[in-house]
């Protein structure tokens, strides 16, 4: 409040009553908003979590034969490579993000010669490629989400502690200085009409 | 011949190869004629079919295989059985790695059976290269280098900030 020049005026007391209004009604909003936010990005980091889970469930299947990835015959990757992530935009708790669709890979086509191993492979890759993928998304989520979060926390402050008590403060000085006005005013009547007396 | 194949290491099945494929190479070109060694050099199990070499008994294995290899890979895509012509069926069961070595045992015995009565022949020699060759490419079979592989395919990112 300090710093903040009053205009200690009814119309100004008006003006502070309606910025009150409409803040304590924002409060909440932005309030539900905040949590909103923060359970999402929770459920966010809750599925990378599952991800990860299945990515470490999966190399763990594919432990007993890895070895064979070791093969000095093949180049493996020759055969396999990322072109591009494909994504589709959707609205995650109002904040416009890009939700994982596929991979599309370019895959080499199996030679004659090439190993049976190398299919299995190739498929294992693909499935962990397309986890990983799936947790690019979501990280990219989930730091678009922290943005609008802090935006929204930010907001919440400047109503909680500026704005709401700011207004309630400019409310009663004004309230306090018209009515000392008021006063003035009377007691400044009462002694005209007094002293008028007095010469009668 | 002779004294090529009394100077090489013999050669066991699973062992880690005595020699490598350049040091058979300079022992034979040191020991055969030209043309022998010309088709030799031709020899080279990944690339059966663009060999020189007409020894029918060799070419017929690795064209039967060859074949196999595309009958299981078509029967896979098509969700069926695969109906094999030389390799029998238990070679191909388990992982992928118990898979492959099954197959280069299968072939390592395919090509005992192929020197037999052939000592000191150009065949002797032929099926040595490619029991060599086939010993190399078990060896290279490794847990650690795999894994690493797999990782640089998969994370390359999380394997350079690894490193």
């Amino acid at each position: 409040m300090a710093g903040i020049k009053i205009k200690y005026t009814k119309t100004e007391r008006a003006r502070q009553k309606k910025i009150l209004k409409v803040s304590e009604r924002m409060l909440p909003l932005f309030e539900a908003m905040e949590k909103s936010l923060m359970a999402t990005i929770n459920t966010i980091s809750e599925r990378i979590d599952e991800i990860r889970d299945q990515i470490e469930k999966n190399r763990k299947a594919a432990e007993p034969w890895t070895a064979v990835m070791g093969d000095s015959w093949v180049n493996i990757d020759e055969f396999i490579s990322v072109n591009k992530i494909i994504t589709k935009p959707v609205d995650v708790a109002g904040v416009r993000v890009q939700q994982y669709e596929k991979v599309d890979f370019n895959l080499m086509p199996m030679k004659e010669e090439t190993p049976l191993w190398v299919d299995d492979a190739i498929e294992l890759m693909q499935e962990q490629l397309q986890l990983l993928a799936e947790i690019d998304c979501l990280k990219n989520q989930i730091d678009l989400l922290e943005e609008e979060l802090l935006d929204v926390r930010a907001r919440v402050k400047l109503f909680e502690n500026r704005r709401i008590p700011n207004a309630k403060m400019a409310i009663r000085k004004i309230g306090q200085k018209l009515q000392d006005d008021e006063r003035l005013t009377i007691a400044t009547a009462k002694v005209v009409k007094t002293s008028k007396q007095g010469e009668i | 011949m002779v004294y090529l194949m009394t100077s090489l290491p013999s050669l066991t099945f699973g062992q880690v190869p005595p020699i490598s494929i350049d040091e058979f190479n300079h022992d034979a070109k040191s020991q055969l004629s030209a043309r022998h060694y010309r088709l030799l050099e031709s020899v080279d199990i990944q690339k059966m079919n663009e060999s020189e070499v007409k020894e029918s008994s060799i070419a017929s294995l690795f064209s039967e295989l060859q074949e196999d290899l595309t009958e299981i890979r078509n029967a896979r895509t098509e969700k069926r059985q695969p109906s094999l012509g030389r390799l029998p069926k238990a070679v191909i069961s388990g992982n992928p790695l118990q898979r492959e070595e099954n197959i280069i045992k299968w072939q390592w015995e395919e090509l005992d059976t192929i020197e037999v009565g052939k000592t000191f022949t150009f065949t002797e020699v032929l099926v040595y290269k490619l029991k060599l060759q086939l010993l190399i490419r078990m060896n290279s079979f490794n847990e650690a280098r795999g894994a690493e592989i797999l990782a640089s395919v998969v994370d390359p990112q999380k394997n350079k900030e690894g490193k």
